[in-house]
Formats: structure tokens, sequence, C-alpha cells
């Protein structure tokens, strides 16, 4: 049966998925329209990529420093101050965000990849194999991260953001894979995965179209509060001093800021330590709104609308 | 912790800071006592409620100067390491050849609880410090300026003769430097036959190296003693201690009491710098030793009602040292060239503006004890301005070659000049970085590596592991001290029984590397065991080997000296007066809290 109706499907499929894409995407202009904070999260979200990608373009390899003007309060000439180096501290946010957010890219992708894998295969698969990964999962689960990062920062230096974002993602998969098993089980016991089954798709096919796309709000949604997750845990890091120097490091600003400028007690400092702060403040404002209009986007019953 | 860290640092490997003040407003006069003192122990961040009242345990509530006491408080003199105030022993007497120190106890010091203090406490204490290792008392074989024998004359004199075989000349600070303890209350830390297995650790066969391994083996059993409760010889004893600050109170048995002003004493508990820099901007603070802050923090303190910083000299110096081992630093050009390119000007302005002055150039002596030791010496240094066509053309002569404008190795390998620091030490963070961006600027690529502490950094400095690190030197005031911090341990030559010996790099923690004989001036010469020679030598004797040596640091460059440190005491007079501005008395010994000396002298009074 499915030899005949599965081509004249996928066939007709063509026409139906192009319109369904043109139909998202009005979907999606609708949705952010409704509420112009969401556009002003997406303008915000993009405004951060095009600062890590082109960002450090815009200056030398090496942060021009005046001697005579270390840790200036806030200026026409330098918006957030100067640091201790007498460097500009709006670019040195800038320049720092490269690492910040490529590390926190590559943490949220392998959070979301790991864990959703995981949790589809343990979910659908259930029996044995759900029993085995998911107690991993809880023992992975159990480990407390930080500690752990304190004790790895000894031996591993973290000079790349693809390392940092590794360990940040592998630490971070266990939330997901776990929701995303118990989102599984709920789902395949639903009719339309019954049906597909009993139409006799492979199971490749029903998890890739049938269950991926009702979770991919979910992921998608986790994948960006991964992203948040990341930036506090290795600004966290620098701020804590376990990682490697690196002046243009947000983290590693704060605690340059709090511990070596005095911004908690002279306002001269302040720009130093807010301008890092304000970064993370608004690039978790960004990711709030976005998530905000995924949810809708990704909402059935609210695209139908 | 930041900066304190260093600050730490340097009182651990040299001299020291801090002390007290303070005090609640009262009517009490300099004799009468009354008034809180409220003050921090720079050395030592976090408090540790439960920490026994034990000089010897790192985090004991036993504040030196306060509520612990030494036989002298030995002085911050420029050249003199031997200098000191009276503590527990009211005067000595050194022998004309340095053998032999008799001590004169105060009359009538008497510990907290009533008990006089006697020749034995001193007796039993110096047996304490053996187990500790202390300079004058020491059972490594071969170390200089060790007791062989404590007599006790009487009650209230002692007299320790130093071993002739190996002398130093600071055996008297040595001596001088021991904390007393109360023998009725340490007594059974030490076993009965400790003398006897003393006396038989300093032969060289089995027997004395087991004696050793017993008399080290009790140094732990010292760390942890706790006595039930503070007995104290000092002007303060321990009343309590909590999470946020310890309390002292005056000790009515101090043999000074009448002179001492404040009632109490309050330490209060920190963990990094910049609360510190609260209490002080607050002017919480009657008395703190040396802390950085960055300018602006500084300014804001000095605008506090009451405080005033007091500057005064302090014997150490931080350099970039190279490891000789690992090219091109091997070659003398390169880190001359390097010498002529760092600005230590800026980089003092950056990094220590309140806590430095720039080195004025290598010599291995911080340039105060410089004018001292080697005035005539000093002009004739070549000062390493910053010039960079000079450094072009070291750079040249060393092989090295240009491209694009960036300095390659002579092999066209590219060259990174790697510096390493420990995380907490911001100031000299701040200072790599300042040089990583002069270095930047002059076309050789540079980078700053963190460590995550000083043990950690100290350790792998050791073994060789980094090309560039920060070090401290010009430890004065003793000659010998200040020299073995380029020539000594590290960079090859270890003195034992007065021999010198030289280790090949990489080997015996040598892991500056340099050569054993260097030409100074056109003749050879091997500056470690000139520097040994300092180690037996009179103050005249060694001025001129020190010239030789400045002048072979000034030219050998084995580390660049980037700035002189300079010793600030913050002090409010708000509630007490008659804060020292001596150089020699604003610093006291390792671990000693000055504020503590002056109280128990007199010297600081309740304001009327």
């Amino acid at each position: 049966m499915s030899a005949t109706v599965i081509p004249e499907t996928s066939g007709g499929g063509l026409s139906t998925a192009s319109a369904m894409r043109r139909n998202f995407w009005r979907g999606v202009w609708r949705v952010m329209r409704r509420k112009p904070s969401r556009l002003a999260g997406a303008v915000i979200l993009v405004g951060f990529v095009f600062m890590a990608v082109f960002g450090p373009m815009f200056y030398p390899d090496n942060l021009p420093g005046d001697a005579d003007a270390i840790t200036r309060p806030p200026s026409w000439e330098h918006w957030f101050g100067t640091d201790p180096q007498g460097r500009d501290v709006l670019a040195l946010v800038i320049t720092g965000s490269r690492y910040v957010l490529l590390s926190a890219a590559v943490t949220a992708l392998i959070t979301v990849v790991f864990g959703t894998g995981l949790g589809l295969f343990s979910g659908f698969k259930r029996g044995r194999w759900d029993t085995v990964l998911m107690r991993v999962t809880d023992m992975k689960l159990t480990i407390p991260g930080l500690p752990l990062l304190l004790v790895l920062a000894t031996v591993w230096k973290f000079g790349s953001p693809l390392q940092m974002g590794l360990v940040l993602g592998l630490l971070g998969w266990g939330g997901v894979a776990r929701a995303v098993r118990a989102q599984t089980l709920s789902l395949r016991e639903r009719g339309f995965i019954e049906a597909a089954r009993g139409l006799g798709l492979s199971t490749g096919h029903i998890i890739g179209k049938e269950l991926l796309p009702s979770m991919a709000p979910y992921i998608a949604m986790n994948m960006l509060i991964a992203v948040t997750g990341a930036v506090y845990a290795q600004v966290g890091l620098f701020f804590l001093g376990v990682l490697p120097y690196e002046s243009n490091n947000w983290g590693v600003m704060l605690n340059l800021a709090v511990f070596q400028a005095g911004a908690m007690i002279t306002p001269y400092a302040l720009g130093y330590l807010l301008a890092p702060l304000l970064a993370i403040l608004l690039l978790t404002l960004g990711i709030v709104l976005v998530v905000d209009a995924m949810d809708e986007i990704f909402n059935p019953r609210l695209r139908e609308e | 912790m930041k900066r304190l860290a260093a600050a730490a640092a340097l009182l651990g490997l040299a001299a020291t800071v801090t002390a007290c003040s303070g005090g609640s407003p009262t009517k009490s006069g300099s004799g009468g006592g009354g008034g809180l003192f409220t003050t921090i122990d720079v050395n030592r961040p976090g408090l540790d409620a439960s920490a026994p009242a034990n000089p010897y345990n790192p985090k004991g509530n036993s504040f030196p100067a306060f509520n612990s006491m030494k036989l002298g408080w030995v002085k911050n003199h420029l050249t003199d390491p031997n200098q000191a105030l009276p503590g527990i022993a009211a005067s000595w007497e050194v022998a004309p050849d340095n053998s032999a120190i008799t001590l004169k106890l105060q009359p009538n010091a008497k510990w907290s609880d009533g008990q006089p203090v006697t020749a034995e406490d001193v007796k039993m204490s110096i047996g304490i410090a053996y187990t500790q290792g202390s300079t004058a008392f020491s059972v490594t074989p071969g170390a200089a300026g060790v007791a062989s024998d404590v007599t006790v004359v009487d009650d209230k004199t002692l007299k320790i003769t130093q071993e002739m075989a190996n002398p130093s000349p600071k055996f008297v600070r040595g001596v001088l430097d021991t904390t007393v303890l109360p023998s009725h209350v340490w007594k059974d830390v030490l076993p009965a036959n400790f003398w006897d297995t003393l006396k038989a650790a300093r032969g060289d066969d089995a027997a004395a190296e087991k004696a050793r391994a017993d008399i080290t083996a009790l140094g732990q059993k010292v760390l942890t003693f706790a006595p039930p409760k503070d007995v104290s010889a000092g002007p303060f004893v321990l009343e309590r201690v909590n999470p946020g600050e310890a309390l002292l109170v005056k000790n009515k048995n101090f043999y000074n009491a009448a002179n001492v002003a404040p009632a109490q004493v309050k330490f209060l508990n920190y963990t990094g710098n910049e609360q510190i820099w609260n209490y002080l901007t607050a002017g919480k603070l009657d008395q703190s030793g040396f802390i950085a802050a960055p300018t602006d923090v500084m300014n804001r303190i000095k605008q506090a009602p009451g405080n005033e910083v007091i500057k005064g000299y302090s014997p150490v110096a931080v350099s970039m040292a190279f490891n000789q081992s690992k090219k091109p630093y091997d070659n003398v050009h390169v880190r001359r060239g390097l010498a002529y390119l760092i600005n230590r000007d800026e980089v003092t302005k950056v990094a220590s503006p309140e806590g430095g002055t720039p080195a004025v150039t290598t010599s291995g002596i911080h340039q105060k004890a410089a004018q001292a030791w080697i005035p005539d010496t000093l002009p004739k240094l070549d000062p390493y301005k910053p010039d960079p066509a000079k450094a072009e053309a070291e750079f040249k002569q060393a092989g090295l070659t240009k491209k694009d404008g960036k300095w390659a190795l002579a092999d066209g390998t590219p060259w990174k000049v790697s510096m390493h620091a420990p995380s907490g030490f911001s100031d000299w963070l701040s200072a790599q970085e300042n040089i990583k961006s002069q270095l930047v600027k002059n076309g050789i690529d540079a980078e700053v590596v963190t460590t995550t502490d000083y043990p950690l950094y100290l350790e792998e400095l050791a073994a060789g592991k980094y090309d560039v690190g920060f070090w401290l030197m010009a430890l004065g005031p003793a000659p010998y001290d200040i020299f073995q911090r380029l020539y000594g341990a590290s960079n090859g030559w270890t003195n034992v029984a007065g021999k010198v010996t030289h280790a090949a790099p990489g080997k015996n923690g040598n892991w500056m590397g340099g050569p054993e004989e260097i030409e100074v001036d056109g003749a050879k010469i091997n500056p470690g065991e000139l520097t040994g020679k300092l180690n037996t030598a009179t103050a005249e004797q060694a001025k001129p080997i020190m010239a030789q040596l400045a002048t072979a640091a000034n030219q050998d460059l084995p580390v660049i000296q980037l700035w002189d440190y300079v010793n600030n005491q913050f002090v409010n007079n708000t509630r007490f007066t008659g804060w020292p501005h001596d150089d020699e008395i604003l610093r006291l010994g390792t671990g000693v809290l000055p504020a503590g000396v002056w109280i128990q002298l007199g010297m600081v009074k309740a304001k009327q």
C-alpha cells in the first residue's frame, strides 16, 4: 500500500512544502509585527552575530592603550571609558565578543544535538537502551558542573572557544536529553505516530518527519537558552580567574573592573564594569524576546490563527 | 585577592607590612588605655574562628606584636640586617666576632595568666623554632648562621652561640626574629629528650639523619597544637574570634601596659583587596599595611577624614626574568634589546603607580639600598632608557631577523615573548599586559599567560616551563639575600656549608640557566661564587663585591628590573596619633604587624 501512496504523497509534497514555507515566513513576520519587542530581540541577536563575526575586523589585534588615560569614565571619545591599560572599553567588548559567542554557539549546538539525539533514541527505543542511557544521563546530571570545570581548568587551558564550547556542551546536555525523552515517550503513544507505524514507515521517517517537528520549538528554545547558560558559565569561570587571561574577555573584564580597577569604590571604573554586563544583559534580552516569538511561531495552534 | 597575593608573597619572601590603629571615640590618654583600635592582618586574608592561638599555625589567631611576641623586632634598615627594636629581649650583647649573642629579657615581662616570662620559656621557644627550620635554628646540614648552643645563664639571661664553621652576618637577626611561647602551656609539645635529639641531629651519620627527621616530624605537631586559651606576653590577648572579626583586649600583665593606648584591638576579616579598600575609604581602619590600590581608589582613601598614607622603603623589587635555556633568551643581546624597548616608567605607571617606583636600572639592588651600598657604581651602570634604535641594533647583533616589521628568530621561526604570572597578581598582569603592548608596537609578538596560583607558578617556573616570568628580587637588607635572587639556587648556584657549587640548567632548581661564568668589563667572573662570599663578608668587604655583582647584573641582565616596591602604610589620625614616619620601623620583619610594635613601645597615643 505504501508503495503506491508514498510516491504520490511526496510528489504533491513539494508544492505543499513550498507553500508551507511561504506561509511559515508570513507567519513569522506576523508574529514579529504583533509585538515589536520581538523584532527588537531579533535585531539584537543579529547585531550580536554581526559583532562577533565582523566586529574584531574593525580593530587592530593589539588594541592601543594610553598610559595617561587609565580607568577613565565614559566620554564622547570612549563611550564606556577606558580600562586600567588605557584602552577603549567598547573596543574590548566588541573584540571579546567572538570568543564568548562562538563558544556559546558551540555549547548550544552540542547540548542540543547530543541531548536531543540521546533523548529521542532513548524515548523511542525504550527497554534496555533507555535504561542504560538514562542511568548515564542521571549520573551526568549528578556531576556538579562548576566544581568540575574548576578542576578541569587546572589541566586544560581552554585557549580556544571551541574547546570551551565543547566542554560546556558536554556538561550541559543532560537536562535536554531527559526532557526530550519525556516528550518522545508522550508523543510516541499519540495517534499520528501509531498511524505512521501502522503505515509501516521507517523509524528514521517517524523520528525525523513526525517526532522531531513536533518538538522543534522546544529544542530550538532550549538551544537559545543554552547560549545564555554558556555565556554565564564561561564568563563566571573567567571572572573567577581560573581560565586563561585574555584582557578582552568579558569575564576577565568584570574581574579586573572589580578587583583591579575598584569599580565598587570609584565611579571612574563603572563603565568598565557595566560594558560587559550590559552586553550580557542585552544578549539575554534578545534571546528571551526571540524565544517568545519562536514559541508562537512553532505553536501550530497559534499559527493557524 | 589580586594584588594582595602579590603583597603577601613579598611578605613571605622578605619583610613586611601592616598593623593597626583605631578605636572608638574615648577619652583615654596615652597611658591609661581605652579605645578600640581597628585594623586588619594584611598578611592573612580570611579569619578562621576555629583556628588556635598558635603563631606557627598558618591560620592561627595569633597576631605578631599584638598577642604574640618575638625576642626583638628586626628593623627595616637599608644595609644592616641586625638592627632591632626590643621585644621580649630588653637588650642584647653581641660578641665582637659575631660568635654569640647574650640576651637580657624584660625584667617585668609576664604572661597574660600572671606567670613570669623566663629564660626557660625562651629556650623552649628556640626548640620549637628548630622544628620549623628558622634561619638561626636550623638542623639542615651546612646551613649558614645557625646556633650551636643555647645556654640559660639565669632566669632572665640566655647566651646563644653561633656555629662558627659556617657563620653568617645575619645570625643576630635570625635569633632576635624568634617567637617566644609560654613553656607552661607548650611544655608537652617537645619531648623531654628534645635537646639530646638536637645534639644527635648535628652529626652526619644515619643516626643524625634520623634525629633530623624526628625534629622535622615534630614540626607538624607544633603547627596543629591548640592551646586551651591564648596566653600572651604581648600587649594584647585574644578574647574571641568570629568569622567577621577577632577581638583582642589589653594584657594587664604586659611589661609596658601603662603605655599601651588602645584598650581593645579588632582585626576585621577580609578576603580580597577590594574589601580593604572599602574599609579604608569608610575610614574604618586605624591602620593597615601595604595593599596595592589603583590611583583612583587611592585618592578616595586619602580623601576619607583622618586618613593618611605613610610611604616608606620596602626592600623588594620586581623583575622580568628570563629562562636562558630557551632561545633566544640565551643571547645577552636579546635581553639587552628587550631592556631598551621596555619603558619602565610606563609599566610602573600602569601596574603599580602607588606601590612602586620605576627601577632606575637593573642593578639587582633596590635603588634606595643601592645608594647606600654602591653609590659610586650606580651612575656608571647603563640605565637602559627606552631606545628602539639601540634595541634594533642589539637584536641584529643577536642574529634576529625582521620580516614585514616583525622580529623572528635567526632561523626565521616566529618569536613570541610568552610572559607568565599567577592569575591573582593583578599588578604583575597589568605590567605584562603593558609590556605586551609595548613589544607588539615594536614588532615583537607577545602574550600573557596566567597560572592558577602563586605556589603553582613558582613550581612551574622552577621546572623551567616558562620562557619569561616575573620574579621578586633585591630582597634586602643582607647583601647575600639581595644577590642570591639573581645568582643563587634559581640560577644554578647552591651554597652548602660555605661551599658554592653550580648545577647545570634544568637541574636542582636552576631555571634561569645562565652561564657559570660571565664576562663583565672584559673579565670573566663567577657571579654565584661572588654572591656566596657575601654570606660571610662584613659590610665593608661586601661593598666592592656588590659593586661587581651590580655591574654584572647590569651587563648580563639575567632579569630586567622593572620597579622597586614602596611600602604604603595606611593610618587614620581621627582616633589615634603618633604614627612613626621613620622608614626603618615602618616595616619590621616577616609577618610582623608593625602597628603592634608601635603600640607596645608607646608610640601610638589615643587622641585627646
